[in-house]
């Protein structure tokens, strides 16, 4: 005979409720809003990844992916596979405490919401965030998205205690399946996050700018329009090189992104990882190994040392 | 394949939760079925990657898709608790447990009220305690059956200015009996009743004809049959009829009398969590059971030798099985004995439900009888079949579903079989 296992508490059991309605799908979305949800609106935002007592060591995941037309239904797919991440990083122990982030792209030329940033949770709450990002499905049809822009505002407005304190990169996946544009112009970053630069800053420099905070990956799924369109794929090589990488299942994005992190963390080798997977029953274990193939051989090195650079000082530039 | 009904032989804890989900895993289920008890219950489920969920008021084979949970009107339904584990269930991958939760209107409601009282009588046996869960589902029950007309049901959740009438007669009469009540102000109740409402299926007793009909369904009983309100040993009982009279019942109701397959679970240690007879216990077991640990309300987890005379009783008692799942057979080893007598007895016969008198005097009879050992026996499974005389069906080596293995062809899985 058992015991009180589960939470009683009546003010808990009334917001569970409350969330659990409509979580099932995209549901701001589907009831017809056109417009950014005030949680996930970028303008003036910072996101922040913080240690508590709760989970001491936090690793930020931020996952970040396209939601115009060409993508199809791989943003529906993505919202049923994505809640079960945080789960399986936990169990599977690849990261420390992860608190993970969901976000949207769009394509700030012609889309009404190009840029949708959820706040990092280490719990449930992540959920919402998926639920009440808006989906444009239109596009510009020039196969290119603001990538750009998700990247400038990962750079310069997250703040994270894995990086300040630990001097560690966080995870950054973006999945989409066309191109960036080649500048982050100011324009559209006054109006979007409200930064006043005063010119407009090239691509390059936000890849490099990102990738020295964030360990970023460019997942580029089947199932949407340019897939395997050697032009896409060769575009994010020449920009992140071996972590541009193709997934020819979306039915496996957690497990790609969960291994990505165990080798990233050096908690698993590839083998290992695969492992996991099979004993866990996986299905997809081909996919991932396929996807992960060119990672696994190249274990990440650590960028910085601690302690973690602050401001200008040091030799770094400040971003 | 008709209907399965699984049934704790012992004290509970015996592994009826590995036994749901491995027949969910094997064959078509459409629905697991509750017909006891409430949100006490803790069914432990373990995947073959590690997930683990405690199963208290969602069926044990909730981790199948598509596999449905039904509340029958005997379950005394709590839904903050269950609330919070569908959170849990969805953490483990699971996140449409709610959609696939279907409530029986009638059902009684366990409330925070409920739950005060239960804790506060519990508390004032002091060293006497009858090893509630401290959850309010006897409360509940006990309720019920002196304001059948007023106590809080499930269907009541619809209807906001009714609940709260009910939720403060039922306070009123608690407080008047025992003080003042560590629970929230009705009006901090009504939200999340009401959400829970707003969220879950809640259907009448019609329903569950209409499962019967479309597919397999499989019955989960919650505690022991030697925990059973009647046939237990009073008075560390359970507010709840745990022998498969229910099961009877919900079948008739629906016109499909008998159509049931009767499987008991036994385990190869016998334990008990809470006060009360166990005949076998032997503190000197070198075992550990990771998901009971000691808690306030029921103290440490008891294990001991295996009791084929409470056994036999509670076979007698649940009038008779098809086949026996015997599970924890990896537990198999010199340091395990099995009992046949006790140094006064050879059997225990039970009676006719009802007479809680001669129930308390067993367990005083009980409580004075000293175990009488034979060895270890070479194969488990064919001495607990013979001193049942019932076929085991289904044994179990470890947690998971790939862990157990069919005997025979009552539990064979059809050729249909689907993988977990």
């Amino acid at each position: 005979m058992g015991s009180g296992i589960w939470s009683t508490d009546v003010y808990d059991a009334a917001d569970r409720y409350r969330r659990s309605t409509g979580r099932s799908a995209f549901s701001y979305s589907d009831s017809g809003a056109r417009t950014v949800h005030p949680a996930l609106d970028p303008k003036d935002a910072t996101r922040e990844s913080r240690d508590s007592d709760e989970h001491p060591r936090s690793t930020p995941v931020a996952v970040l992916f396209d939601v115009t037309g060409s993508m199809r239904t791989v943003p529906r797919v993505l919202q049923t596979k994505l809640p079960q991440l945080l789960g399986l990083l936990q169990r599977q122990g690849y990261a420390s405490d992860p608190q993970i982030m969901f976000g949207a792209i769009g394509d700030a030329t012609c889309d009404r919401v190009p840029l949708q940033v959820g706040q990092f949770e280490s719990d449930n709450r992540m959920d919402d965030d998926l639920g009440r990002i808006v989906l444009e499905g239109g596009g510009g049809g020039q196969m290119s998205e603001s990538y750009e822009l998700a990247m400038y505002f990962m750079a310069r407005h997250t703040a994270t205690d894995n990086w300040e304190k630990r001097g560690r990169r966080g995870y950054l996946f973006i999945i989409g399946d066309e191109l960036a544009y080649q500048r982050v112009k100011a324009r559209e970053v006054a109006g979007l996050i409200g930064d006043d630069l005063a010119e407009d800053v090239p691509l390059r420099q936000v890849v490099d700018e990102v990738t020295h905070r964030w360990d970023t990956y460019y997942l580029l799924p089947a199932g949407s329009h340019y897939a395997g369109n050697a032009k896409v794929l060769d575009f994010w090589r020449d920009l992140l090189g071996q972590n541009a990488v193709v997934l020819d299942d979306l039915d496996a994005v957690c497990e790609t992104i969960a291994l990505t992190i165990g080798l990233g963390e050096q908690a698993i080798d590839l083998d290992e990882g695969l492992r996991d997977l099979d004993r866990a029953g996986s299905g997809v274990t081909g996919t991932v190994s396929k996807a992960l193939a060119r990672l696994g051989r190249e274990r990440r090195a650590e960028v910085s040392t601690l302690p973690a650079f602050t401001d200008t000082v040091g030799g770094v530039t400040r971003l | 394949m008709n209907h399965v009904a699984v049934v704790d032989l012992g004290y509970g804890d015996a592994g009826k939760g590995t036994v749901v989900d491995w027949l969910c895993a094997t064959r078509p289920v459409h629905t697991v079925v509750r017909f006891n008890g409430g949100a006490q219950a803790a069914h432990n489920v373990v995947l073959r990657d590690g997930r683990h969920h405690t199963f208290a008021q969602f069926g044990a084979g909730t981790f199948h898709p598509g596999v449905g949970t039904h509340l029958s009107r005997h379950v005394v339904v709590d839904p903050l608790a269950l609330a919070a584990e569908a959170d849990h269930l969805a953490t483990v991958g699971v996140r449409d447990a709610l959609d696939r939760l279907t409530v029986d209107g009638d059902a009684l409601l366990a409330t925070p009220y409920h739950r005060a009282a239960n804790r506060a009588r519990e508390i004032a046996r002091g060293a006497d305690r009858h090893g509630s869960c401290g959850l309010g589902v006897g409360e509940a029950v006990a309720y019920g059956l002196a304001h059948p007309d007023d106590a809080p049901r499930v269907a009541d959740c619809h209807h906001p200015a009714l609940l709260r009438r009910r939720l403060a007669a039922l306070r009123d009469r608690l407080t008047a009996e025992l003080g003042p009540l560590d629970a929230p102000p009705i009006e901090d109740c009504l939200p999340a009743f009401t959400g829970f409402a707003g969220r879950v299926a809640i259907v009448d007793g019609d329903w569950l004809g209409g499962a019967l009909r479309t597919g397999t369904c499989v019955f989960e009983g919650a505690q022991g049959v030697l925990l059973d309100e009647w046939h237990g040993f009073h008075p560390y009982t359970t507010w709840s009829t745990t022998t498969f009279a229910n099961v009877d019942g919900l079948l008739a109701e629906a016109g499909r009398p008998g159509d049931v397959t009767r499987i008991g679970v036994l385990r190869l240690v016998t334990t008990r969590h809470g006060p009360g007879p166990l005949v076998t216990e032997d503190p000197g077991l070198p075992l550990a059971d990771p998901h009971n640990p000691t808690n306030p309300w029921q103290g440490r987890f008891r294990f001991g030798h295996f009791d084929a005379v409470a056994h036999r009783y509670a076979l007698a008692a649940a009038g008779g099985v098809d086949g026996l799942a015997l599970t924890h057979l990896d537990l198999a080893g010199p340091d395990l004995r099995i009992c046949r007598r006790y140094d006064t007895t050879d059997r225990l016969t039970p009676g006719p439900p009802g007479d809680l008198n001669r129930q308390a005097a067993l367990t005083a009879r009980l409580l004075r009888s000293r175990p009488v050992y034979d060895d270890e026996p070479q194969d488990w499974p064919a001495a607990v079949s013979e001193e049942l005389d019932t076929p085991v069906v289904l044994t179990s080596q470890g947690p998971t579903a790939d862990d157990k293995a069919p005997h025979g062809p009552l539990l064979a899985p059809p050729a249909l079989a689907r993988t977990a």
